[in-house]
């Protein structure tokens, strides 16, 4: 008998041993970021993993990237093991001159991060109000490259937070607009049945360059 | 008494273990009866057709009426079978093709082939032809979704441990080099194989290959000439995805020599069995497969047969001519209705109000469908429209006049009101979440199966799906001769489709006039998405927009008027309805213009380059 619980005694240790051993700890360090045009954070559309970094590791057999998702204010923020990182933009991805140079990161513990990028367009002076049923839009379009001309021009409405060309309540597309001049606009909400039933409105303005993916956006503003 | 009992059960267990051990031997040397040698396959001829039919039933890819889901996420179709679809926007991986596995197979075959003795060099030539056509075939799949792919040629690749595997992996070709590979091989298997036709145009013949070739050179034409046109051409730095605009030219005329090739020569014609009814002769032309003239290949159903059936009919048909539970799973969506020219005026718009706002009446559901493109009919049933020969009632709800105003009515399906007069019809059309009751307000007509039987779960139908038809050879003959130049040869050929479709002929021809013709002669047939995306067009036609008249899906409601004592009580009444089970317009962006590479295969093979926007 004593001879039988001898031999169930080594897979009793093999398996209470095995647990835990072999396996990684969750990775703990914090990287935060920003994507930004000197010193100010870039809007972009923060839903439908719309824009994306790319973090890349050397020294490993597979070559896959870890993407990082931008949020609609620009920043994006990624829990990552200690050690260097290269971080680039996605190809052709983002309201702005498509640029993969790498840049390096050393993550201990914590890490921050500007990515600068050179928007085709930028948006100043937003200011964004409601008057009875009416958005009423104001912003000046300057252009940063000049050799790109507008595609079209964006006031967008939400009734939640997050405000982009595909989650929106409200939508006035503006074309033939061009840049440095003060723009003003309205949206009329009189026939919205979000802005009927009360709910609360979030609004931006975005422009897009002709042919790219993305358009560059101006910060939420809480309009009810 | 001990001592014998256990030397009784000493030699039971000898004899167990021994009489074991004996009958065990044979059953563990028996030949494995689902893997076969390239022996028995190649020594036997009934062995190397089969091989070759199991390829031809390893090529759906994209839409097809075996996954019906596949027509609604275009502009063509909307689900109707409970709730709504969330989708958004489009995957990076949709329709993707990547089948180096079906290549492999094709080559390890098209080896053991050339290599047997079993056949006759006249089979053997049109099984060669056969199996390198379903191999061009799988590779166009893949540049029309990928751009250029690795082509590896005939080569079997065999991995043993040790070997090295560098020499295994090939580096992407272009997506000009990709095109002209299928081009080449097309033009060289059309020498191998019979111009006969066969049974339901369900293997490859010459007129196949000629008909890929044609339509591999429009492709890449059309992409070397509108990628180009972009504000930012599409283009990765090695030339995997974008070709040179001056290649543009050379593919045109490519094209245009194929399809006219087949247009000449080749045993098929517009069929035009029905002068006096267009629109049954147009269903005749896809949807009947005995003494088809039109249709050069198709994946072809039979019945008996494990798997050789579509379920396509059975979960489509409308409620009141089921014969199973299952029925209304989608129907088309009034997008599709409206691009339908009438038969003197090109915009198709169904005239629902007049110049004032105010509804116009009509006596039947269907008379507001007359004077369209016959194809319309042969290929949507529309509301109050025969199908088997009794019609197909298709009623949202009563619109009451009541003081001075319309107030809607809708009640459950099949209710009728106190008077006895239909509220809703048994087959909707409604905007619920509930299952088997059409949301669109109309069914498909194109592809389903009038065959007795044909909707049910346990038999099925044995419809076909056509892949090449001649009218197709027509429409890249005019899309060719518009791209060189040459307007007349174009108007000559765009104006056969149309008028087998009785509409009015056109005087000139332009990339417009080819979207709208192939828009509705090839509806549910595989070439919408690849068209728009070709064209470069399908980000501005699905731009994400809310209520956009070409990303929004509408449906179309009719309703019976309730107006007591005046001359319009009795007729009927239509809303254009956004489409209540298509929550958002849809939406295609830059990226979705290549799918992506998968990780993976980069990670098997660094050679692999990366897509644009990936």
């Amino acid at each position: 008998m004593k001879k039988y619980l001898n031999m169930l005694l080594l897979p009793a240790i093999v398996a209470v041993s095995s647990c835990g051993l072999d396996n990684y700890d969750a990775p703990e360090s914090k990287l935060h970021g920003r994507v930004v045009y000197n010193g100010e954070p870039v809007g972009v559309r923060g839903t439908g993993e719309a824009v994306q970094l790319q973090f890349y590791q050397d020294g490993y057999e597979l070559r896959n990237p870890i993407p990082v998702y931008v949020g609609q204010d620009g920043t994006f923020e990624a829990k990552l093991f200690d050690g260097e990182y290269k971080l680039v933009t996605r190809d052709n991805n983002g309201p702005w001159v498509n640029d993969r140079d790498t840049t390096v990161i050393n993550v201990n513990s914590t890490a921050n991060v500007d990515i600068e990028v050179t928007p085709f367009y930028t948006l100043s002076n937003v200011q964004l109000s409601l008057s009875g049923s009416s958005v009423n839009a104001s912003f000046q379009i300057n252009d940063i490259t000049g050799d790109r001309d507008i595609d079209y021009v964006m006031i967008l409405v939400s009734k939640t937070s997050f405000v982009d060309d595909v989650s929106y309540t409200a939508r006035r597309d503006i074309r033939d607009l061009t840049a440095g001049t003060t723009v003003t606009e309205a949206l009329d909400l009189a026939d919205n049945a979000d802005f009927n039933a009360g709910s609360s409105l979030f609004a931006r303005v975005g422009v897009r360059a002709i042919g790219k993916d993305q358009a560059i956006y101006s910060q939420v503003v809480k309009l009810r | 008494m001990k001592k014998s009992s256990i030397s009784i059960f000493k030699v039971l267990v000898l004899a167990g273990g021994l009489s074991c051990f004996s009958s065990c031997s044979d059953f563990l040397e028996r030949q494995p009866d689902q893997i076969m040698t390239d022996d028995q396959i190649f020594g036997d001829a009934v062995m190397i057709r089969s091989v070759l039919a199991n390829y031809y039933g390893r090529v759906s890819w994209g839409q097809h009426i075996g996954d019906d889901y596949q027509y609604t996420i275009l502009d063509e179709a909307g689900k109707s079978d409970g709730g709504p679809d969330n989708i958004q926007n489009y995957g990076n991986a949709l329709w993707r093709v990547y089948d180096y596995t079906l290549i492999r197979n094709i080559n390890q075959f098209l080896k053991g082939l050339r290599e047997t003795t079993a056949l006759v060099d006249d089979e053997k030539q049109t099984y060669e032809g056969e199996a390198r056509f379903l191999r061009a075939w799988t590779y166009f799949n893949m540049a029309r979704g990928l751009g250029g792919m690795p082509i590896v040629g005939d080569e079997v690749f065999e991995y043993e441990p040790g070997t090295d595997i560098t020499a295994l992996q090939y580096p992407r070709s272009t997506e000009a080099g990709l095109y002209d590979y299928i081009i080449a091989e097309c033009e060289a298997i059309s020498t191998l194989l019979s111009d006969e036709t066969n049974t339901h145009a369900a293997r490859a013949n010459k007129w196949v290959s000629l008909m890929l070739k044609a339509r591999a050179a429009i492709y890449a034409g059309s992409l070397a000439n509108y990628n180009n046109k972009m504000p930012s051409p599409i283009r990765t730095a090695g030339g995997e995805v974008g070709i040179p605009a001056d290649r543009a030219e050379g593919y045109y005329e490519q094209a245009l020599a194929a399809a006219q090739e087949v247009i000449d020569n080749s045993p098929y014609e517009l069929q035009l069995n029905k002068p006096d009814d267009l629109e049954r002769n147009f269903y005749e032309v896809l949807s009947v497969k005995d003494n088809n003239t039109e249709v050069i290949w198709a994946r072809d159903r039979i019945y008996p047969g494990t798997g050789q059936q579509t379920a396509f009919t059975t979960r489509n048909i409308p409620g009141s001519h089921a014969e199973d539970i299952d029925r209304a799973y989608a129907g088309p969506i009034l997008n599709l209705v409206e691009d339908f020219e009438y038969t003197d005026n090109r915009n198709g718009d169904i005239h629902i109000r007049d110049n004032q706002g105010n509804y116009i009446f009509y006596d039947n559901p269907l008379d507001a469908f007359a004077n369209k493109d016959a194809r319309l009919g042969g290929t949507v049933i529309l509301p109050n429209a025969l199908f088997k020969g009794t019609p197909v009632e298709l009623q949202a709800g009563q619109k009451i006049w009541n003081n001075g105003s319309w107030q809607t009515i809708t009640g459950q399906p099949g209710e009728r009101d106190d008077a006895g007069r239909l509220i809703t019809a048994a087959n909707g059309p409604n905007r619920s979440n509930e299952q088997y009751i059409n949301k669109t307000g109309f069914f498909f007509r194109k592809f389903l199966d009038e065959a007795s039987g044909a909707s049910t779960r346990g038999r099925n139908s044995e419809m076909w799906f056509p892949r090449f038809r001649f009218a197709e050879a027509v429409l890249i003959a005019a899309e060719a001769a518009m791209e060189l130049g040459q307007g007349p040869v174009a108007v000559g050929y765009i104006n056969q489709v149309r008028e087998r479709a009785g509409v009015q002929p056109l005087t000139s021809v332009t990339l417009n006039d080819i979207v709208q013709e192939r828009r509705v002669e090839f509806t549910f047939e595989n070439h919408r998405y690849w068209d728009l995306k070709r064209w470069r067009l399908a980000h501005i036609v699905w731009n994400g927009v809310v209520n956009s008249p070409t990303a929004q899906q509408y449906a179309l409601f009719p309703y019976l008027v309730v107006a007591p004592s005046t001359s319009n009580d009795g007729k009927y009444v239509f809303d254009r309805l956004v489409f209540s089970n298509s929550l958002h317009p849809r939406f295609f962006e830059l990226r979705n213009y290549y799918n992506f590479i998968d990780l993976g295969w980069q990670n098997a093979n660094p050679k692999i380059v990366l897509n644009p926007f990936q």
